[in-house]
């Protein structure tokens, strides 16, 4: 069921360069695609072939160089220039998982949690609710007031994912998130993006190396010198020798 | 949530022993303003405490408190002779060092009053009673220790405390005592008797080789003790003091003083200035400085403690851009972690001032004008600190946290 925004992310032909003339490079070349929301995709590609280029464009950290992109149904950039306020956009409709939890060390999980609603001004009675109900969702409540220090690396990755989903973002972007974890965690993490996907209507896209984690998402992005091929067809039909 | 409580909250340690550090330099700070205003009032205390409309001193000198004066003791009664004069008084000071009964070394300031008119009744006395006769009673300053009572030895006499009064310091900082003026300059000249017979056979023997030698009354005086010799006059004293009578003018008294050629005269705000100018304005620029470096000293080190703080969560303040943060959200934490900072510094050195300065060998006047200010410059140096943090702060990328 999906029951958060609907848009998903539409991007048509990104592209990003860096320098002129003899250090002139293409890092993402005319890149189109769109992701649905309540889909996960998984970003697949080399060292240096353009995945953090992408990611950073999506994350709105970087306008590119051209294109237009729009987010749960939002124009964000139009002719390679970020419209309206980044923060607002990156605070309301953007959500981010790492590879390292990339937790607040002096905040406690709770206030980890809820730090993206009280950026964006949540009233501190409801962000506590809202921070309650996911963390209880995604198994942490019983850490909420511990700092992060005091988490194990489980632990933390779930608190993570609980602060990119609390205030129900359009396109959730997750690095590596999977890296650093064994094989069940890294499964149940991803079981978490789909859930999310599924029952908060947001888009997922997941970079990663990991082949463990490509039988949970719904399609594969193969990105490499900066040119991005969409696939269109499940894992399973990836998985098949062959068959991609 | 605040952000800045948090980080502190923390590592909380390190904050506090931060600002015990700063706070231990701002105490000094206050200090400096302190013994700056002790300094000034401990100078002018004491002339202002004799209440006095005009000084007579020695021609061409500034006055005892500025220098060495030097003025006949019968100026007193040529000065009250003056129209317009009510009262004259006779200023003489000298500072001794001497050893109590137990052993400790004492030092003031001997004051000699003009007996009997002045028994010292016009000073600040917070315990006892004015010099009740014209010999061996004194009345000391509350910061020479000395209780009621107390008998002290000073040359071949004792001498007894019947008053204490408060806050009456020399201009070194040493307590002053108050004797009638005959004592005072009996324990300023007094020598041994071997001395005293050695001075009036050398006096003789010059009055024998001369022509004056053959008049025998002159030679059978010229033996005898020096205040008997009506040649010579009574111990010189430092300064005449004036006070005018009601409705007499202070320019008309000036310009039949200034008439006289062996004498200049200043006003009591003139004294007050020469004090001040001379003896104070050296003190006053050094301690400007030494103040003024400190605070210096206080804002670069805090710039260095905020710079710190913020490098140490540069990573989180990337993730809260990232996390689409203002820029105000993240300037504002910055901005109270060193306000915070600043403020319990400052908080420390006034409760460590109110204790500790009570303790300073020297008086220490700090007045609620002087913490205001302090904290003035505190908040001042707090948000100048801030921008060292804030230029880190602003430079850090959110792409560092993509980066991982």
């Amino acid at each position: 069921m999906t029951g958060g925004r609907s848009g998903g992310v539409v991007a048509r032909s990104l592209s990003k360069h860096y320098g002129e003339g003899n250090t002139y490079v293409q890092a993402l070349s005319e890149a189109g695609f769109e992701i649905q929301p309540g889909e996960v995709v998984a970003l697949l590609g080399p060292s240096g072939s353009g995945k953090s280029t992408l990611l950073t464009i999506l994350g709105l950290i970087n306008p590119p160089s051209s294109g237009w992109l729009s987010i749960g149904g939002q124009e964000v950039i139009r002719d390679g220039q970020i419209v309206g306020n980044a923060n607002i956009i990156r605070r309301r409709e953007l959500g981010f998982v790492f590879q390292r939890s990339n937790l607040i060390p002096f905040l406690t999980a709770a206030e980890n949690v809820r730090l993206v609603l009280e950026l964006d001004d949540v009233p501190g009675r409801e962000a506590r609710q809202r921070a309650r109900d996911i963390m209880e969702a995604l198994g942490v409540a019983d850490r909420a007031d511990h700092l992060p220090a005091q988490l194990s690396g489980g632990q933390q990755q779930r608190v993570a994912i609980a602060r990119s989903l609390i205030h129900q973002p359009s396109l959730l972007l997750a690095d590596e998130p999977t890296a650093s974890l064994d094989k069940e965690l890294g499964r149940q993490v991803m079981q978490l993006f789909r859930s999310a996907a599924k029952d908060r209507g947001a888009a997922v896209l997941v970079v990663t190396h990991d082949q463990r984690a490509l039988d949970l998402v719904d399609r594969i992005f193969e990105i490499e010198d900066g040119v991005l091929t969409v696939g269109s067809e499940g894992v399973a039909a990836h998985s098949t020798p062959g068959g991609r | 949530m605040n952000l800045a409580i948090r980080d502190v909250r923390h590592d909380l340690s390190r904050f506090v022993l931060t600002a015990v550090g700063l706070g231990l330099l701002l105490t000094v700070v206050l200090a400096m303003t302190g013994i700056y205003n002790g300094i000034i009032l401990d100078a002018t205390a004491l002339p202002d405490s004799f209440g006095a409309d005009l000084w007579i001193v020695q021609r061409e000198t500034r006055g005892p408190f500025a220098e060495l004066s030097r003025i006949p003791a019968g100026l007193e009664e040529r000065a009250r002779s003056v129209p317009g004069v009510a009262e004259a008084r006779t200023y003489v000071a000298h500072t001794i060092q001497r050893d109590l009964p137990d052993g400790s070394p004492v030092r003031f300031m001997a004051v000699g009053l003009s007996w009997p008119d002045d028994r010292g009744q016009a000073l600040p006395i917070v315990a006892g009673r004015p010099i009740a006769q014209p010999h061996y009673e004194f009345l000391a300053d509350r910061s020479l220790g000395l209780p009621l009572g107390a008998r002290i030895p000073l040359g071949r006499e004792v001498y007894v405390v019947v008053g204490i009064t408060d806050g009456l310091l020399a201009s070194g900082g040493e307590p002053a005592a108050f004797f009638t003026r005959s004592d005072a300059q009996k324990i300023q000249n007094e020598t041994s008797n071997e001395s005293l017979r050695l001075e009036r056979a050398a006096r003789s023997a010059r009055i024998r080789e001369s022509e004056l030698g053959r008049d025998p009354e002159l030679l059978r005086f010229s033996g005898a003790a020096t205040s008997l010799i009506p040649a010579i006059g009574p111990a010189p004293v430092a300064a005449v003091m004036l006070n005018l009578a009601p409705g007499a003018s202070e320019a008309s008294v000036r310009a039949t003083l200034e008439a006289w050629q062996d004498v200049s005269v200043y006003s009591q705000e003139e004294q007050r200035a020469l004090i001040l100018g001379g003896v104070v304005e050296k003190t006053r620029r050094q301690i400007g400085l030494f103040r003024g470096l400190l605070v210096v000293i206080s804002a670069i080190l805090m710039g260095l403690i905020i710079y710190t703080m913020t490098v140490d969560k540069i990573h989180s303040i990337a993730l809260l851009k990232l996390l689409g943060a203002r820029r105000t959200v993240i300037l504002g934490m910055i901005l109270q972690e060193s306000l915070l900072l600043g403020g319990l510094a400052y908080g420390l050195a006034v409760v460590l001032g109110n204790v500790a300065f009570d303790l300073f060998p020297r008086r220490v006047v700090v007045g609620n004008e002087h913490r205001l200010a302090l904290l003035l410059v505190v908040a001042l140096i707090s948000v100048m600190a801030s921008i060292v943090g804030i230029k880190k702060a602003l430079a850090a990328d959110p792409n560092e946290v993509l980066a991982g």
